[in-house]
């Protein structure tokens, strides 16, 4: 191992992946261990012994973690109380009136914080920060006193209207400590400096709810680290899809939330980047689900809120993966219309596929594969075992088809065209709304299953070319390595802006601004990393007077009114293709991000001889008509190598299907780049 | 016969472009009323029958079947004058040939391939004013169709490509926020040529007559799927009846009745004996009745995919001269509160007989609280709609939703920062209404209370219902505790006379308007509730020790005070001890068995 190198180590539920670049020639390693659930940092070490590194020779390392994720999931976050202005501690319950589905009239709601643990203060500002009614501050210390015997773990404060005045927030912080030190108190304004009560109470709440948890984990993992000898600071994922040092992991734990699909796309960036492109969508499809993200010049487009579960919202901005209930566990089945679906239910891993042979009687996606002969039947991928059972799964699929009118073959190319027909739409959906057109982008797909479908998928959209990684099962894991420190700060300022030729900039904004590229900078200082280089950026979220829906912008700090709308209108046009005449520009919320830029270690290998790699051997595969295909061995593909298509390209954690009239080639990165034609 | 694989790629294709027109109508709308609370539908429909063939994920569920009325008599109207042409781009908003109120206006394109019309694409959105005496358009006190907006008949705004400059100005100066409604025409507008550009790559793509046949076929297997679930219901007849308070004009309640008959795969449902037309604005048209039983039908089998397929099993007497067969010049801008109770009956006489996939009476009152004036900051005319939140029924699955939108509706309630950011108004709390959502052993989901104070001179009205008749139980569920609006004013609290409709109140600083809106009716005998969750209810004040004895038989023990908050214990007394077959069991009764 040569010194100075970036770890990167993604936390799964089932495993635990390590990848370290290589250099000067040497392939990356690549290392899968079991996950500890009990105590995710054990299977972190784990994966450090089984690499066999050495931890001075360790220049960074980065770390992904469901910690967070799995605590909600499972519900088994702290105990927790919320604290609000008087009259208002059902807003966490009651949310913004609305139901889980349209249709069918039944819904079960499970706030993180019960009613019983739910108190008010008297106190109340106005939305312009007016103080209304002073902090009751005897009242919120009689209540510190009582919950102090309660054994209460963390507290949230959310007070209306705390974005524009933080004042009483603040004041309750100190209180609260003050009757508990050992308190973890979280505040809203703290945690998002954005007006909509409901939306920011939740992301407080989900903050205290899981905050004492990743604290825990943070000190474990930094006292096992420096056992073994590392002795500088990890640095873990966050779902921006950059990182932060693990001290700041407990006050940044909803930031984690969702961070490993956030590091795929970053990894899937990264690598097209490196290969010459800056549009990319990115394609991961495993055994339940599949997740696509889009990058639009470089960047992985975000989205400011997601929903965690029924009412459980939290906003702050995270890469944009949609997920879809669309992988190869996926159940075909046929609706009382005759009509064939595809999911979203999943055999999951157990019963699994029919083929797996583990008690699965519903044909799968997975199934429909086998059928086909696109997976080899006697290395299957995810499964330990052994060999599949290709005849159940025939016996399945063929049954599934019959009152179809469809033979074991019709049915299974019917099922594979319905789901990738599901995850085309998605494709284009995330593509269309913001106004792009996916055939000007590059798929890199990648997850168990995504090289199997990726191709049908290039055909279904028109999409030019797609990447698959060299190790597309452990994107994650090189996703952290590559991520840069992050950190995002926003505020509600409500500005109505005045676009006459000569106005000035619009009051209080660039203080703002300022402020935020202070804190950004600072946070970045305190990290003590070296960093290539400290980027920030600022942003405006605007929207026309009465609309809901921001559009978010790239500014300068000093621009004035009229470049602010002039940003905004040439936004709109793009997504929406017209601007409104007649209606006023509000500017909403103003944005930094501050990015501090490691060093990319390019894990380029050596340029290729440009060797025509051999097939293994061959293999019937059902593509429109049973043929014999060509199988390759994707060790064996080096830089400079090219194939054609009709091909199966098989290795250890997934494999890649080309179709008839689509080439490939191996870049110097190893990567297998396919174009159609 | 059309392949399995192509039929299931061209409805997929199909439904992701009306999800699109959704998006993107809501995402460039102006009025929070469609960007919030995504109060419009998209659809794409037959073009000479008019039935629709796929509709969006996120349009409101009322405008399910109004639309394809909608689309029905444009195409009757179009036909008369020589056709669509390419182009063109037809404007409605007539509530007795398709649906609703007056704020609902539709717009509908033909789209043509190789000069030949394909389909037709339409639109609906909720225009936040149409003039008319009351802002916003609710109008409680209305007597006839022009005290409530605008009518626009079915006309083009756009012939082929050229806007109606005319028409559009007559629309501006009619209504109270031209600017936004402006905005929400463009939004609307584009949405439509979105769908027009997309449909013309699905035909690309796939193939002129592979899509056409698909959608004959389509439209025929929505058919043999709901036959299927009707197939599954008991024959029989099952009959219920519920009442609206009042029609706002003449204090008297309003009858909704009806019977279900159940043939083999076909329903009857027939409203005979259902109370003759009112004064005030209750008034639905028929079709915006028919779209309602479809509404309901929709939530007990969501399953189904709608189209004009959907409900050709299902037939619908309405009796002429009736509440729900308006005709001109009939007001009708309280429809939804007769649409609620029109899904309570049908909710009513099926749980008679699929009693485990039917749920309890919901909160049923749209009930709209509509604040306007000019703001005293801006000097500008705002309009503030917040529509009512509450508890929905419970059901055999689970206890009721607290605070749902209607059955009807996805609409949202604005945030109370961003409310107050653009209305003078002042929340003074926003709570659960404990104890209002009915007892059962599932328990209905309890309503929303909350107080709004003006903080300058502004307009109120409100159009509800449901406070002389509670929501029901099922099964012995308990019912919810009934609507009730409050209104201080001069530091005097009264109620209105017509309790939960009145016009044009006008609100001085510091006036407030108290609401507590009902919850869910209860589902099963409260007697056999789990002991574990009526002590989560008590403990979360969702009920009172007294109601935990009186109505749920236990013995409650306070525990522990944390806060002046009491933690109790509660234990079954001798009562509940003795009571009968758990209602668990209610399902057993029926006949048929689900069939998977």
């Amino acid at each position: 191992m040569t010194e100075g190198s970036f770890v990167g180590i993604d936390v799964g539920g089932t495993f635990t992946d390590l990848f370290v670049a290589g250099s000067n020639g040497d392939g990356p390693t690549v290392i899968k261990v079991a996950s500890t659930p009990r105590d995710p940092s054990v299977g972190v070490l784990d994966a450090l012994a089984a690499a066999g590194l050495r931890p001075e020779a360790l220049e960074a390392i980065l770390h992904g973690t469901t910690v967070a994720t799995n605590a909600l999931i499972e519900r088994r976050g702290s105990r927790a109380a919320l604290i609000t202005t008087e009259g208002f501690r059902d807003v966490l319950e009651l949310g913004r009136r609305d139901r889980p589905q349209m249709y069918g009239l039944w819904g079960r709601q499970r706030p993180l914080i019960g009613r019983d643990r739910r108190w008010e203060v008297r106190e109340r500002i106005d939305h312009k920060g007016r103080v209304l009614t002073e902090l009751d501050e005897d009242g919120l210390r009689e209540l510190a006193r009582a919950l102090a015997d309660d054994g209460i773990e963390a507290v949230v404060v959310a007070f209306l209207h705390s974005y524009v005045n933080p004042d009483h927030e603040r004041r309750a912080r100190e209180l609260l400590l003050e009757a508990n030190p050992d308190w973890h108190v979280v505040t809203s304004h703290s945690v998002l400096r954005e007006y909509y009560e409901f939306e920011r109470t939740s992301t407080a709440v989900v903050q205290g709810y899981i905050q004492p948890l990743v604290a825990g984990y943070a000190g474990r993992l930094t006292r096992k680290l420096e056992d073994w000898g590392f002795d500088r600071e990890a640095l873990l994922m966050q779902s921006n899809g950059g990182v932060t040092p693990v001290r700041r992991l407990a006050e940044r734990a909803v930031h984690t939330i969702r961070s490993g699909p956030a590091a795929g796309v970053i990894a899937a960036t990264e690598l097209a980047r490196e290969a010459g492109h800056s549009n990319v969508i990115t394609a991961d499809m495993g055994g339940t689900s599949f997740d696509v993200a889009l990058s639009v010049d470089g960047r992985p487009v975000q989205r400011p809120q997601t929903e965690l579960d029924f009412r459980i919202p939290v906003r702050v901005p995270m890469i944009d993966v949609r997920t879809i209930g669309a992988g190869g566990g996926s159940i075909a089945w046929v609706d009382r219309g005759g009509i064939l679906q595809v999911g979203p239910r999943s055999a999951g891993a157990e019963p699994g596929p029919v083929a797996f042979g583990r008690g699965g009687t519903a044909p799968t996606v997975t199934d429909a594969n086998v059928v086909l002969g696109r997976i080899n039947p006697e290395r299957p991928i995810g499964d330990e075992a052994g060999e599949l059972d290709v005849d159940s799964a025939r016996a399945a699929v063929a049954e599934l088809g019959a009152p179809l009118g469809l033979d074991a073959e019709g049915a299974a190319e019917a099922i594979l065209t319905v789901v990738n027909t599901l995850m085309a739409g998605e494709i284009r959906l995330i593509s269309l709304e913001r106004g792009h057109d996916p055939r000007d982008f590059v798929l890199v797909a990648f997850g168990g299953a995504g090289p199997l479908h990726a191709a049908s998928l290039l055909t279904d959209i028109g999409m030019g070319s797609m990447l698959i990684p060299p190790h597309p099962g452990v994107l994650c894991a090189q996703g952290c390595a590559d991520a840069d420190v992050r950190y995002d700060f926003s505020q509600t300022l409500e500005l109505i802006l005045e676009p006459a030729a000569e106005a000035p900039a619009p009051p209080g904004l660039a203080a703002v601004l300022a402020e935020q590229r202070e804190l950004g900078e600072a946070a970045l200082r305190g990290d003590a990393i070296a960093f290539e280089s400290i980027e920030v950026e600022h942003f405006a979220e605007m929207a026309y007077a009465g609309q809901i829906h921001r559009i978010r912008v790239p500014i300068e700090r000093d621009w004035s009114a009229r470049e602010l709308a002039d940003a905004f209108l040439g936004a709109y046009e793009r997504e929406y293709g017209t601007t409104l005449t007649g209606a006023g520009i509000v500017l909403v919320n103003a944005a930094t991000t501050a990015r501090g830029i490691r060093e990319h270690r390019a894990s380029r290998g050596v340029p290729g001889a440009g060797r025509a790699p051999e097939p293994i051997g061959s293999r019937r595969a059902h593509l429109g008509a049973w043929i014999e295909v060509p199988i390759y061995r994707r060790e064996h593909l080096a830089a400079g190598g090219s194939l054609t298509g009709p091909a199966v390209i098989e290795q250890e954690d997934t494999t890649t299907l080309v179709l008839d009239g689509m080439a490939a080639a191996v870049d110097d990165a190893l990567n297998l780049i396919v174009e159609a034609r | 016969m059309i392949d399995p694989t192509t039929i299931s790629v061209v409805r997929s294709g199909l439904e992701q472009i009306c999800d699109e027109m959704d998006l993107h109508t809501i995402r460039s709308a102006i009025s929070p009323i469609i960007s919030e609370t995504n109060d419009c539908a998209h659809g794409i429909y037959h073009p000479r029958t008019g039935e629709t063939i796929a509709q969006g994920h996120l349009g409101l569920p009322v405008f399910l079947a109004t639309m394809q009325f909608t689309v029905q008599a444009v195409i009757e109207r179009a036909e008369r004058q020589g056709g669509f042409a390419p182009g063109d781009m037809w404007v409605l908003n007539d509530t007795y040939l398709g649906g609703t109120h007056l704020n609902d206006v539709t717009l509908l394109t033909p789209v043509f391939v190789d000069g030949e019309l394909f389909a037709l694409l339409a639109n609906t959105g909720h225009w936040m004013d149409v003039g008319g005496a009351t802002a916003g358009g609710w109008n409680p006190s209305a007597e006839d169709i022009h005290q409530e907006g605008i009518v626009i008949p079915p006309g083009k705004l756009y012939d082929r490509g050229r806007l109606n400059e005319e028409l559009l100005a007559m629309f501006l100066a009619n209504v109270r926020l031209p600017d936004d409604i402006r905005g929400d025409l463009g939004a609307l507008t584009s949405a439509l040529q979105k769908g027009e550009q997309r449909l013309g790559e699905l035909l690309a793509r796939r193939g002129v007559e592979t899509v056409r046949d698909c959608l004959e076929e389509l439209i025929g297997r929505s058919e043999r799927q709901m036959r299927t679930y009707i197939e599954e219901i008991p024959d029989g007849d099952y009959e219920f009846a519920d009442r609206i308070d009042n029609d706002g004009v003449v204090d008297e309640p309003i009858e909704i009745r009806l019977r279900i008959e159940i043939r083999g795969s076909e329903m009857r449902i027939d409203f005979a004996g259902t109370s003759a037309r009112v004064r005030g604005p209750i008034n639905i048209s028929a079709n915006t009745a028919r779209s309602a039983c479809y509404v309901a039908l929709k939530h007990v089998f969501p399953d189904v995919p709608v189209n004009g397929g959907t409900f050709r099993p299902v037939t619908i007497a309405i009796p002429d001269g009736s509440v729900i067969a308006a005709e001109y010049p009939s007001p009708v801008s309280g429809y939804l509160e007769a649409v609620g109770r029109i899904l309570d009956v049908v909710f009513g006489a099926l749980a008679q007989a699929i009693p485990e996939r039917v749920p309890a009476a919901p909160f049923g009152t749209t009930g709209v609280v509509t604040v306007g004036g000019r703001h005293p900051d801006t000097g500008a005319y705002f309009v503030g709609v917040f529509p009512y939140p509450g508890g929905y029924g419970a059901t055999h699955q689970t206890d009721g939703l607290v605070h749902g939108n209607t059955p009807q509706s996805m609409a949202n309630f604005v945030a109370l920062e961003a409310s107050e950011h653009r209305y003078p108004l002042r929340f003074e709390y926003f709570a659960i209404r404990e104890g209002s959502g009915g007892a059962g052993w599932h328990r209905g989901g309890d309503g929303t209370t909350y107080r709004v104070t003006a903080t300058g001179p502004c307009t109120l009205s409100v159009l509800g219902d449901r406070a002389d008749s509670a929501p029901f139980g099922l099964h012995e569920g308990g019912s919810a505790l009934p609507n009730d609006v409050r209104l201080i004013t001069g530091g005097t609290e009264w109620r209105p006379p017509m309790r939960t409709k009145l016009a044009r109140q006008p609100l001085a600083e510091g006036d407030s308007i108290e609401v507590a809106s009902p919850g869910g009716g209860g589902f099963g005998d409260p007697l056999e509730r789990d002991l574990e969750l009526v002590e989560r209810d008590l403990n979360h004040g969702y009920i009172g020790p007294e109601e935990a004895e009186r109505t749920y038989g236990v013995r409650a023990r306070v525990e522990s005070e944390t806060a002046s908050r009491k933690r109790w214990s509660v234990e079954r007394s001798d009562r509940a001890a003795s009571a009968a077959v758990p209602s668990a069991d209610v399902g057993a009764q029926q006949p048929r068995q689900e069939a998977r």
